[in-house]
């Protein structure tokens, strides 16, 4: 954290008028971060997403009145299954990285396949879920804690189909070279990594975040302060 | 390669003449003291598009998206424009325009605030200025995406269709005023509380997504791409204030999304994000546990940021061009880079500023209060940094001067009554009043206006390869200059005399004796002012034609956009080398130099005896 603060405001303090500081900016390569774009540029929407989630965080605890069932979404159902899907997907895709770190790239085409199938596995479970929803009649206009899980859920699908859409052309590179050529993909693949490693670790907090602070939390809360 | 250029640019090998080195240390080679390091980062690959589609349409160089990006920007202002004209029509004679409903009124009020604001300010400060610009100025080829850079215009050209469209569909545009309160938006009574909603909301989701794409570029391509020797410290301040803005709308955007997308669910689906319970026609309507100050906090937590991504960019440009055109460097380089920081970051700690009356608690106040105060102490900073470079400065006084001299005057005058609203106890009374029309005026939209026109002037021959007719320019200037005072000067005695804005006419209040002839006289230099800014498009068309040739580097500035191999830059930009700095943009008149200029790329064995005063 230190490096990184330093790098972003060390530099500030330099005098680039005088001859000295000259001597040594003239040395410089011209980048900042000793990153590739493709992981910049991960990380810089990790952090516009970051504020984008805290926000739909923010207004679900605005908006959550205690007199709101928050129970439903906690019982035993797909959300669990869903977010195990999503684990195995972070794991296969630390398989990769790996691999291409230890320059194995046997197993990667197979690999970056079954990641792409289970993150579609968890877009349809999660969609099914919504109709499992519909079909107990918790709609979106029900309350604000179905209005929000909706909101939440769906601009966490739209992050994962936006890298399933880069995957798709990563993917589909990787697919025509042959084993030898996999590793020039390796900057590519490695941003995927990050991007999906985040998605998950979004949806945990929401989920811990709905099983924390639900109806009964904020009554404990009120019974404080009453 | 010419001679001259490669002079300017340091391109060819240099001389291995032994010299002797200004700051000391005995004798070594040219070549020892212009070294620099090979290039360690690969050239970029650019697409080069072949058909008329490809290079002028559909195209990923930056320049050219960024003069795409300025033209569809002028074109919303323009309407923008029409819209205050048909406002100034009514408010100052009640009545002229047959057509005009108090509906109507509230449609143009608002349609007029988010276009000039989101549509044209923002739009062409960051979408024009910073694609034309950036690549340029920190040497690189091209943005590092140009593919998601070439989709983000296009996202925003739909976004401008999306909401234009918004006139056309039943029931005609928001007229819920530009900050889209509900529940007032979206309940019957107000104009547009269905489609225009709608659209409106859509087109704004539509910006964001496409600003997100050319935010990133804008990022990555500064911090990421810059050629060799080009520290960040060496940076010139334009870029430090595109690419501070470009942080700040990047985490302040997702607010205005997130408030734009709650709104249409509530609009359309039913939900109460912003909708508590609430009786329309006495009627109860089915919402209920919603929250209108929730979206208050969205809308603002974009919304004052938004102040500083207009302003950021204008101070660092309006640096730029006070220090070329008063052959001086700017004074403290660093305090000016640090407040571009300090106000970025004090900026997301203020927005509740515009909320005082809204019955929020009033120790929150006191906080917001307090930051907002707290922000002018880096504001004032960059003004007398300003005025100290100007101090004892080799001034020219052309058109780009007359323009960064009349944004200092405009942004003090704006931002002295900025500091009357930040207190709570002088904004309440003064809310909703035109005390507050007149203070962001100047401050969010005359003074970057002024920042734009001089930037026009000024990097016109980079463009264009031809200078404004000058004349004309000063016509443009004064009627501007003198125009926007007689129109914002008055503003503020209505606002004190308590003249209620948003109000579509005053029928038999007491306001009608004392402020009638004042609106009169406001919206007759209201007309002059717009229509003095077709002067700058009829001086365009001319120059176009008949202009003077600039040349390379016609002002002599320091900076690498003006040492491009050809004017107006090729795609690609650097020719077959890409430049490599070995300076600051600011050497102006450096004691020894020959000149009063030396270039980012003059090595330091072609200026031996130059020294700049040690601080």
């Amino acid at each position: 954290m230190s490096k990184l603060l330093n790098k972003l405001f060390g530099a500030l303090l330099d005098k680039p008028w005088e001859s000295e500081q000259a001597a040594i900016d003239n040395a410089h390569e011209g980048k900042t971060f000793n990153l590739s774009v493709q992981k910049s540029a991960v990380f810089i929407v990790f952090g516009i997403a970051t504020v984008l989630f805290s926000l739909v965080f923010t207004s679900y605890l605005y908006t959550l009145p205690p007199d709101q069932d928050t129970k439903y979404l906690l019982r035993p159902n797909l959300l669990w299954i869903n977010t195990l899907i999503l684990f195995f997907v972070t794991y296969f895709f630390n398989k990769v990285t790996n691999d291409l770190e230890k320059k194995d790239t046997s197993k990667v085409k197979k690999n970056l396949l079954i990641i792409g199938g289970l993150t579609y596995l968890f877009l349809f479970g999660q969609t099914f879920f919504w109709f499992q929803l519909l079909k107990s009649g918790n709609y979106v206009s029900t309350n604000s804690y179905f209005a929000n899980f909706y909101v939440f859920t769906a601009l966490h699908g739209l992050h994962l189909f936006g890298g399933l859409f880069f995957w798709g052309i990563v993917s589909s590179r990787v697919l025509k070279l042959e084993q030898n050529k996999i590793l020039e993909q390796k900057k590519n693949i490695s941003a995927l990594s990050i991007y999906w490693t985040y998605l998950l670790i979004v949806w945990l907090m929401f989920f811990l975040m709905i099983y924390i602070f639900n109806d009964s939390f904020i009554a404990w809360c009120k019974s404080l302060i009453s | 390669m010419s001679d001259e250029y490669e002079n300017k640019t340091g391109y060819q090998a240099q001389s291995s003449e032994t010299i002797s080195s200004g700051s000391g240390g005995g004798s070594r080679t040219a070549s020892d003291i212009d070294y620099v390091r090979p290039a360690e980062v690969t050239d970029q690959d650019l697409y080069h598009g072949h058909s008329f589609i490809t290079k002028w349409v559909f195209c990923q160089d930056a320049k050219v998206i960024g003069v795409q990006y300025f033209l569809l920007a002028t074109f919303t202002g323009v309407i923008g424009l029409i819209l205050s004209w048909l406002m100034r029509l009514q408010l100052g004679f009640p009545g002229a325009a047959g057509f005009m409903t108090a509906e109507h009124y509230y449609q143009f009020v608002t349609m007029h605030g988010m276009i000039m604001v989101v549509y044209f300010l923002t739009a062409l400060f960051l979408g024009g200025f910073g694609n034309y610009l950036i690549p340029l100025m920190v040497g690189a080829r091209d943005m590092v995406f140009p593919y998601l850079n070439m989709v983000s215009f296009w996202s925003f050209f739909v976004a401008v269709g999306v909401l234009l469209a918004s006139f056309f569909v039943p029931g005609g545009p928001t007229g819920a005023g530009w900050t889209l309160y509900p529940p007032q938006t979206i309940l019957e009574g107000t104009p547009g509380s269905g489609w225009g909603i709608l659209l409106m909301c859509i087109s704004l989701i539509l910006f964001v997504a496409g600003f997100t794409m050319g935010g990133l570029n804008y990022l990555i391509t500064v911090l990421q791409a810059r050629t060799r020797g080009m520290t960040l410290m060496r940076m010139p301040l334009t870029v430090w204030g595109i690419f501070t803005a470009t942080v700040l709308a990047m985490l302040a955007f997702p607010a205005l999304l997130v408030g734009a997308l709650m709104m249409t669910l509530d609009n359309v689906l039913g939900t109460s994000f912003f909708m508590p319970t609430i009786i329309q026609a006495g009627e109860i309507l089915e919402y209920s546990g919603g929250s209108p100050i929730l979206f208050q906090h969205l809308f603002w937590f974009f919304g004052h940021p938004e102040v500083y991504i207009v302003a950021l960019p204008a101070f660092g440009i309006v640096s730029d061009l006070i220090s070329v055109h008063s052959r001086k460097n700017i004074f403290g380089y660093r305090m000016m880079v640090w407040a571009i920081v300090g106000i970025g970051g004090l900026s997301f700690f203020v927005w509740a500023h515009h909320m005082y009356v809204s019955g929020m608690n009033p120790w929150f106040g006191f906080f917001f209060a307090t930051t907002t105060l707290i922000i002018a102490i880096p504001t004032a900073m960059k003004v007398y940094n300003w005025i100290i470079t100007l101090w004892r400065g080799n001034i020219r006084l052309n058109v780009v001067m007359l323009w960064c001299l009349g944004f200092i005057v405009t942004f003090v005058n704006g931002g002295i009554t900025g500091i009357f609203l930040g207190n709570v106890s002088v904004d309440v009374p003064l809310s909703d009043t035109y005390f507050v029309v007149a203070h962001f005026h100047m401050v969010m939209g005359i003074a970057p206006l002024m920042v734009i026109m001089g930037a026009v002037y000024h990097w016109f021959p980079l463009v264009a390869g031809r200078f404004l007719n000058e004349t004309l320019g000063k016509w443009h200037f004064w009627l501007t200059f003198l125009g926007a005072y007689s129109i914002y000067f008055p503003m503020h005695y209505l606002g004190f005399i308590g003249v209620p804005r948003r109000y579509f006419e005053m029928y038999d209040s007491p306001y009608m004796t004392s402020a009638v002839g004042m609106n009169e006289f406001i919206s007759m230099a209201a007309f002059i002012v717009g229509a003095a800014q077709f002067i700058l498009i009829f001086n365009i068309i001319k120059t176009l034609k008949t202009g003077k040739p600039a040349g390379s580097n016609p002002w002599k500035a320091n900076s690498l956009e003006w040492l491009t191999p050809s004017v107006p830059p090729e795609h690609g930009n650097w020719g077959d080398k890409l430049p490599v700095v070995h300076r600051w943009p600011y050497d102006f008149n450096v004691p020894g130099a020959k000149e009063d200029f030396i270039t980012q790329t003059t090595p330091p064995s072609d200026v031996v005896g130059t020294e700049v005063e040690k601080t």
